[in-house]
């Protein structure tokens, strides 16, 4: 039989696809679109079951077609395959129907429609075809569509639950195992400039696989089918929407390109954008806000589908449930870790705002995920920890923990997807899923921050050991992570540029953390600073010493340089996976490089005159001329690394000194003490004090060393407590005090001291070898000669250095002191009767120097 | 038809492409890269460690063009790169001896 025996049937079939389509141009309505779709191809199939099969001899026993995939959940896109299973009853049916089949198949191909078409007996369908598993998941999606309706009914009633509850395990690990194969093609991310809307991370394929194994589970607990494809009490009303959604989208997608055609391209965006597509009342939107739209509903389905995958309990190999056992010894009071996920127990208060974010503390520690479970419990505490979390007490100290924690990215975005985020910084609403739509910036501007975070602490696991390093030696890391989270959030405001923008916002959000003012400070420079070098590399010489100059200049201080350095590196890195090139890596590495070695060896050139008044900086305490006064001759350096009360504190020292010719102070800091000293030149005073340190068994970390024109010396020593005698016996921090007083006073000898106290044996032994290197510099400095000192770092060695210094007849105008793990590197500003070293005394000085390190 | 190669600081590269696009050169391949010339580089300390400058970062840009473009596409290379210090970079000129538009098989000076 022909086409001709089934009169019309070409003509109905384009009449109605062409106003299913004009419908949902109308309407927008991609479901019902792709409903009506699944209806008419059902007539269809039906009329051309009774054309070529139903008239066969017991055609009513023994046989039935039946649809399968998404036209079973009628759910056909205008593109789509058509899946159906002819059904038979046993093997021999089939042959009788074989003609039959061919001829409905071919007037469905005729028509058009590309039709997969499989043949198999009831026992086949109760099968495991374990290398061809997707044919099984198929008949979860069953649907009767004609022919003997009992024997679909054991299909669909027995046979397949029944296959369900014995196979379980091998479904689930297979869709589990597909999945991930799918998402590892597209980078384990939702993300991408041209996403697929059916095989990318959150599209339609990952709903399917969501509604799967929700069905499986229920089949597995006996439970009543839930409507196909619709999972009304698993999954959550955003999630029907963002399915809603992508149904749009994909409609669009196949009418547009006339074919299966799932990929959302750059072009297309915009077409989308422009009509509409899935937007409320077809409103048309610009690119960007579209994809913005487009990037959260694909995040709910992703969320939903991670979130069933991880529920899946494999039968992973026992060295995999080792490994989970001891991962389930992380559990505490409130949480529970189970299979590598995070439970709360049921006397878990989750409106208690602390203790919400103490889960998250514990995923930015753990690296664990969250149960699908402990974040339902999270949604239902949304209400009341909107009102418990802005007035949370040490915000920033709990903050700070979770951007330090090496898997602080996880933890935000955790944060995030519940919605606590936006309670905690409501200035990130700004960002959320906003797109900047070029061909450059892969991720939104949230992830990207994410991102940056996450490629931050990943700098810790060596990745690459330049930046590595310069990580280890920032003092204060957590105000680099602060700033990465925030600095792009300007991007979603109306500002001039994003910078603007972002330091409208920071303010408030400073205020919120209650940041110290040099903290503060920090951050706001970081932010407002964050394009600089990245404008360096690309628009200037990094090699013309006029552009490290002003690049030194604009950032002042080695520290903020090791922040920007690192800001930029992750900022970079983190806008497309081949943004940081590897000559981009090292173009920036060289622009730090140079631009540290200029700050450190230009400190003597920019020195404070009399005429500048560092208002900004001043005290309300001080009086203009008396700072003026005490501030000349220091360095530039010493105003922008010390605050306005530290400033007053130096002046109040300097002040003291007619009562008192040395006025000194101890203090405690979170990892170190630091002794700050003032007092009038003389002659081996910086080996004296370092050598009192060394008596003490104090280990010198970091020092600054500068003296201004009324010969007034500042020396601040920064030291860590080996033997831990302060902390063990803080009256001894006086001893110390009145010790070095009596040793610069004359009336202590410090050749006693240092021989009646801890020997440096108390010392581990070297890990590393550090070769020493000395390096004269005549050029960098006008008035001094440099000296750069690289040794094996020891308790003493500044001592020795310094007092070979003195011996040599060199007065130390600047010293720079620091030392990176077991490497001693200082940097000595020399003068030998006011003017430069000559070579006879530098050649002489290093002599003295080898012999000593 | 005559290919240009051009070794320019990255820098200069905006300039140059702004440049090349005035006077009707559209089509160029950019890549970063890194080399030297006689002046071989020189050796920097960083915390005491070593590093050697020697391979400076470039940017090469490569274009053919008409054989009646060259001259002025050269000067503009030249008249945007050029700062008349060391390292300013390169430019060196072949002779193409033909072009084919893969999508249609076009041939000659019409495929580019």
């Amino acid at each position: 039989m022909s086409a001709a025996a089934v009169p019309n049937l070409r003509d109905l079939y384009l009449s109605e696809s062409g106003q299913i389509r004009a419908r949902y141009q109308e309407s927008g309505d991609g479901m019902a679109a792709v409903r009506e779709r699944a209806a008419l191809v059902d007539s269809i199939a039906q009329q051309l079951y009774s054309t070529f099969i139903a008239h066969e001899p017991g055609s009513a026993e023994g046989f039935c077609l039946a649809a399968l995939g998404g036209f079973g959940r009628k759910v056909l896109f205008p593109g789509s395959d058509v899946d159906l299973l002819f059904l038979t009853a046993d093997g021999r049916t089939e042959q009788q129907y074989k003609p039959g089949i061919a001829s409905l198949c071919r007037e469905m191909w005729d028509l058009r429609m590309r039709v997969s078409p499989a043949t198999r007996s009831l026992a086949e369908c109760g099968r495991l075809y374990r290398d061809n598993l997707e044919f099984n998941v198929s008949l979860l999606d069953c649907r009767y569509l004609a022919g003997d309706p009992q024997l679909f009914a054991r299909l669909h009633d027995v046979v397949v639950p029944q296959l369900v509850v014995r196979e379980r395990q091998a479904l689930v690990q297979n869709l589990a195992e597909l999945t991930r194969t799918r998402h590892t093609k597209y980078g384990q991310t939702i993300f991408h400039l041209e996403p697929n809307v059916k095989e990318g991370p959150g599209g339609l394929r990952d709903y399917n696989v969501a509604c799967w194994l929700a069905l499986i589970s229920a089949l597995e607990k006996r439970q009543p089918r839930p409507p196909a494809g619709l999972l009304a009490q698993e999954l959550r009303e955003d999630c029907l929407r963002a399915f809603d959604f992508l149904c749009a989208v994909r409609c669009f997608l196949h009418y547009r390109q006339g074919r299966d055609d799932n990929a959302l391209s750059y072009e297309l965006q915009a077409e989308a954008a422009a009509a509409g597509v899935g937007a409320k009342a077809n409103r048309a939107l610009e690119p960007a806000e579209w994809m913005r739209l487009y990037f959260r509903q694909a995040r709910i389905i992703d969320r939903a589908a991670t979130q069933f995958l991880d529920d899946v309990e494999g039968a992973r190999s026992s060295l995999y449930h080792a490994f989970d056992d001891w991962r389930s010894r992380l559990s505490n009071a409130d949480f529970q870790v189970s299979h590598g996920r995070i439970l709360l127990r049921q006397s878990t208060a989750m409106e208690d705002a602390s203790t919400a974010l103490s889960l998250f503390e514990f995923v930015a520690r753990h690296g664990l995920k969250i149960s699908r479970d402990a974040e339902h419990r999270i949604e239902k505490a949304l209400p009341l920890l909107r009102q418990r979390l802005p007035g949370l007490p040490r915000f920033w100290d709990r903050l700070r923990t979770i951007l330090t924690l090496r898997y602080a990215a996880d933890a935000l975005r955790g944060l995030h997807r519940t919605g606590l985020l936006t309670i905690l910084l409501p200035e990130f609403h700004f960002i959320d899923a906003l797109v900047i739509r070029d061909y450059y910036h892969r991720y939104t501007v949230d992830e990207h921050s994410f991102i940056a975070i996450e490629n931050l602490h990943r700098l810790r696991q060596a990745e690459e050991p330049r930046f590595a390093e310069i990580l280890a030696e920032t003092e204060r890391p957590e105000l680099l992570f602060l700033t990465l989270l925030v600095h792009d959030i300007g991007k979603g405001m109306p500002a001039e540029n994003h910078i603007v923008g972002s330091l409208q916002v920071l303010d408030p959000i400073l205020a919120r953390l209650e940041l110290d003012a040099d903290a503060a400070d920090t951050v706001r420079f970081l932010v407002a600073n964050h394009l600089e070098m990245s404008v360096a590399l690309s628009r200037r010489d990094i090699f013309d010493p006029e552009t490290v100059r002003a690049l030194a200049a604009k950032i002042g201080t080695p520290e903020r340089m090791k922040m920007l350095c690192l800001l930029t590196y992750t900022d970079i890195k983190s806008v497309n996976p081949e943004a940081l090139t590897p000559w981009k890596a090292e173009m920036l590495w060289q622009l730090y490089a140079e631009t540290i070695n200029h700050m450190n060896r230009s400190l003597d050139e920019e020195r404070l005159h009399p005429g500048q008044l560092p208002v900004a900086r001043a005290h309300p305490e001080t009086t203009g001329d008396e700072l003026k006064e005490f501030l000349a001759g220091f360095p530039k350096r010493y105003l922008l690394t010390h605050s306005a009360a530290e400033i007053t504190q130096h002046l109040r020292m300097a002040e003291a000194l007619a009562e008192a010719p040395v006025q000194l102070s101890v203090e405690k800091r979170s990892h170190h003490y630091e002794l700050t000293l003032v007092t009038t030149d003389r002659p081996m005073l910086f080996a004296t004090i370092a050598g009192t340190l060394a008596a003490w068994g104090m280990n010198i970390v970091k020092a600054d060393a500068y003296c201004n024109q009324a010969a007034v010396v500042l020396d601040t020593f920064h030291f860590t407590d080996l033997f831990r005698t302060f902390e063990l016996n803080p009256t001894e921090i006086e001893r110390f005090q009145n010790n070095l007083l009596s040793v610069l006073s004359g009336e202590l000898s410090l050749a006693a001291l240092m021989a009646g106290r801890a020997k440096p044996g108390g010392m581990r032994p070297a890990k590393v070898t550090i070769q020493p290197r000395l390096t004269f510099d005549d050029h960098s400095s006008s008035h001094s000669t440099l000296l750069e000192l690289v040794a094996q770092d020891r308790p003493g060695l500044l001592y020795h250095v310094s007092s070979k210094l003195a011996k040599q007849g060199c007065n130390i105008e600047v010293a720079l002191i620091d030392t990176e793990g077991q490497k001693a590197i200082d940097v000595f500003y020399l003068t030998v009767g006011g003017a430069k070293l000559d070579a006879a005394r530098q050649k002489a000085l290093a002599e003295a120097l080898l012999q000593d390190i | 038809m005559t290919k240009i190669e051009a070794i320019i600081q990255p820098s200069k590269f905006e300039a140059v492409k702004e440049g090349l696009q005035e006077i009707g050169v559209e089509g160029m391949t950019v890549t970063d890269v890194r080399g030297h010339g006689r002046q071989k580089g020189h050796t920097e300390v960083y915390r005491g460690r070593e590093y050697t400058v020697d391979l400076v970062p470039k940017v090469k840009i490569e274009m053919v063009v008409p054989d009646d473009l060259v001259e002025r596409a050269i000067q503009a290379i030249v008249g945007s790169a050029k700062t008349g210090k060391i390292g300013d970079g390169k430019i060196f000129v072949s002779h193409i001896d033909d072009a084919i538009r893969i999508r249609n098989d076009e041939r000659g000076q019409g495929a580019l």
